[in-house]
């Protein structure tokens, strides 16, 4: 009887998972069959989920004609920066929230904290002008600032906490040994922070590739994936949406995401969950 | 607390980084707007000058802003609901026991890692009527099918808040998971000893355990939906007409595209203020919760 039972349960649980998974999963795969099929063939009806002759071809146009390579090292450049500069100038806050107290210090970390009510739309206009007259305008250095700006609130928050955990008995018994403010902060605390540097940094790489409304509005030369897979050209034989180049380039965007993903589900997991705790 | 007084400096120095940045990018914005919002600019007439409420006046007879608010409370309180139900049922899901944890657990991870603008585009080729994935599969069942999803205001808004659930809806559960995994299980050996089934042990315990934890979520998740942009921006571009137009495009479009700064400034800081009024109802509401 309680056999039979987990007999059932386990058949409704792997029912459960088939169905998630097909709701995810299968518009991924026709985006993947869709970027292999000739683009002639994308009108078919019903649609052929096994394409009748795969090519690469749109993936070749978008590398010949829409300089794929181009865009796909400007993302690089700039989320790379972006999760290195945000991360220790984010350790440096948070371990200065955590280790001292005064008042306008707690102030400090309000305004931070507040600073993420503060919707894009509401600033997205000053800001194009700033930047338009400081020359900041479709630059790297310009899009990386405001990249870093976008992930400070949820770093130094979750850094915060993670510091907070540290005991700092440690830090007395460097000091004590002769090591300055700064040895003690990069022997010590950092290595211990590791694993919610890693965490963070996996969380924050994630945010940035999905990062749409910087690049759109910040730069019209320098595109990232985000914002090039929403400019490419119609090819002669489709209308609407140049469905065979969105197919591919989207896949060139999911297929290492999904990798990511599968890497490192357990520290995203933990990170997600440590921001759902906190906040 | 811990540190010396006299070494207070170095904990400022250790900010200022953060600080500078952060306050570059949000302060003076958020006040040049504030001024923006009282002055008439038109760009593209060249015309920059003082108006006084004129732009927030104009606001209450604009009819397409009307639509906009419409759409906008539409999304957020549907789009809401079905976060809050669906998002309990497949963060249960997600907290079986069962070999195929962490396979589901990572499946779950994808949308919410992928483009908000790769999954708008994809969906606005999806929801075609003749090409399109969603009419392909219905076509499985119902061969005739014919709907252009896009095109019908009912339909393009219902599809828009269905791709946005897809999107995030995952993200969702996991949050509330992580509420979910804090219950521990002698509180349900404990109601099976005394006779209660699944489903009220579910009603009389989880549900009462998790709410607190579901409702603080959905303050951000809330907020977030007020001023999304991306998807219906790679979707419909707010049509059919402006149907579709959530306000923080509405505001985009004015400021961006038809340069009427003035304008566009009086509505984003109109949002701003809704904003700021749900998060402190938000506070409120969690201190009350936590009695």
């Amino acid at each position: 009887m309680i056999k039979k039972q987990r007999v059932i349960n386990r058949v409704v649980q792997w029912i459960i998972t088939g169905v998630v998974s097909f709701f995810i999963l299968f518009p991924l795969f026709w985006i993947f069959i869709s970027s292999i099929t000739p683009a002639g063939e994308l009108f078919n009806t019903p649609i052929d989920y096994i394409p009748n002759h795969p090519t690469l071809d749109s993936y070749t146009f978008l590398i010949q004609n829409v300089g794929l390579i181009e865009k796909v090292m400007s993302t690089i450049v700039i989320v790379g920066i972006t999760i290195v500069l945000s991360t220790i100038i984010c350790i440096m806050a948070a371990y200065a929230f955590s280790r001292f107290n005064s008042k306008a210090l707690t102030i400090a970390f309000v305004f931070i904290l507040l600073s993420m009510l503060i919707p894009d739309v509401v600033t997205a206009r000053p800001l194009y002008e700033f930047m338009k007259n400081t020359g900041l305008y479709d630059t790297y250095t310009g899009l990386i600032i405001l990249y870093i700006s976008a992930v400070i609130p949820f770093t130094v928050i979750i850094l915060r906490g993670f510091v907070g955990e540290i005991p700092y008995s440690l830090e007395e018994a460097a000091a004590i040994d002769g090591a300055t403010f700064i040895q003690t902060l990069f022997w010590i605390t950092m290595p211990l922070l590791k694993p919610a540097i890693a965490t963070v940094a996996i969380i924050n790489f994630v945010t940035c590739l999905n990062n749409f409304f910087t690049p759109l509005f910040f730069s019209n030369n320098i595109q990232v994936l985000s914002t090039a897979i929403t400019q490419l050209p119609l090819r002669d034989n489709m209308y609407a949406v140049p469905w065979d180049l969105v197919s591919a380039m989207g896949w060139i965007i999911i297929l290492p995401i999904i990798l990511f993903v599968a890497i490192f589900e357990k520290q995203i997991m933990d990170g997600i969950m440590a921001g759902g705790v906190k906040a | 607390m811990l540190m010396k007084k006299n070494r207070i400096w170095m904990a400022w120095l250790l900010i200022l980084p953060v600080l500078v940045i952060r306050g570059f990018t949000t302060v003076y914005p958020v006040f040049q707007t504030i001024r923006n919002s009282f002055y008439d600019i038109k760009l593209l007439r060249g015309i920059n000058e003082f108006a006084g409420l004129t732009n927030y006046i104009e606001v209450f007879q604009d009819g397409k802003v009307k639509t906009s608010i419409e759409f906008t409370l539409i999304f957020v309180v549907v789009s809401m609901f079905f976060h809050i139900v669906l998002g309990i049922v497949l963060a249960l899901i997600l907290n079986m026991k069962f070999k195929g944890k962490r396979y589901l657990r990572t499946i779950i991870l994808i949308p919410w890692a992928m483009p908000t603008v790769v999954i708008g585009m994809a969906a606005k080729w999806a929801f075609n009527n003749d090409y399109g994935l969603i009419n392909d599969f219905v076509r499985w069942f119902v061969p005739s099918f014919q709907m252009n999803w896009l095109i019908h205001t009912n339909t393009a808004r219902l599809s828009v808040i269905a791709m946005d659930l897809w999107k995030d809806l995952p993200f969702f559960a996991i949050l509330i998971l992580s509420g979910l995994q804090f219950i521990s299980n002698d509180i349900y050996e404990a109601a099976s000893v005394d006779g209660a089934n699944k489903v009220k042990a579910f009603f009389y315990i989880t549900l009462p355990m998790i709410m607190r934890n579901v409702l603080t979520i959905s303050i951000p998740f809330t907020m977030w939906r007020l001023v999304m942009f991306d998807l219906v921006y790679a979707m419909t571009s707010g049509g059919p007409g402006e149907d579709t137009a959530l306000i923080a495009y509405r505001i985009t479009t004015e400021t961006f595209t038809n340069l009427n700064i003035g304008y566009g400034s009086a509505l984003a800081v109109m949002l701003f203020g809704v904003m700021v009024i749900i998060s402190w109802i938000n506070l409120k509401l969690v201190r009350k919760l936590a009695y």
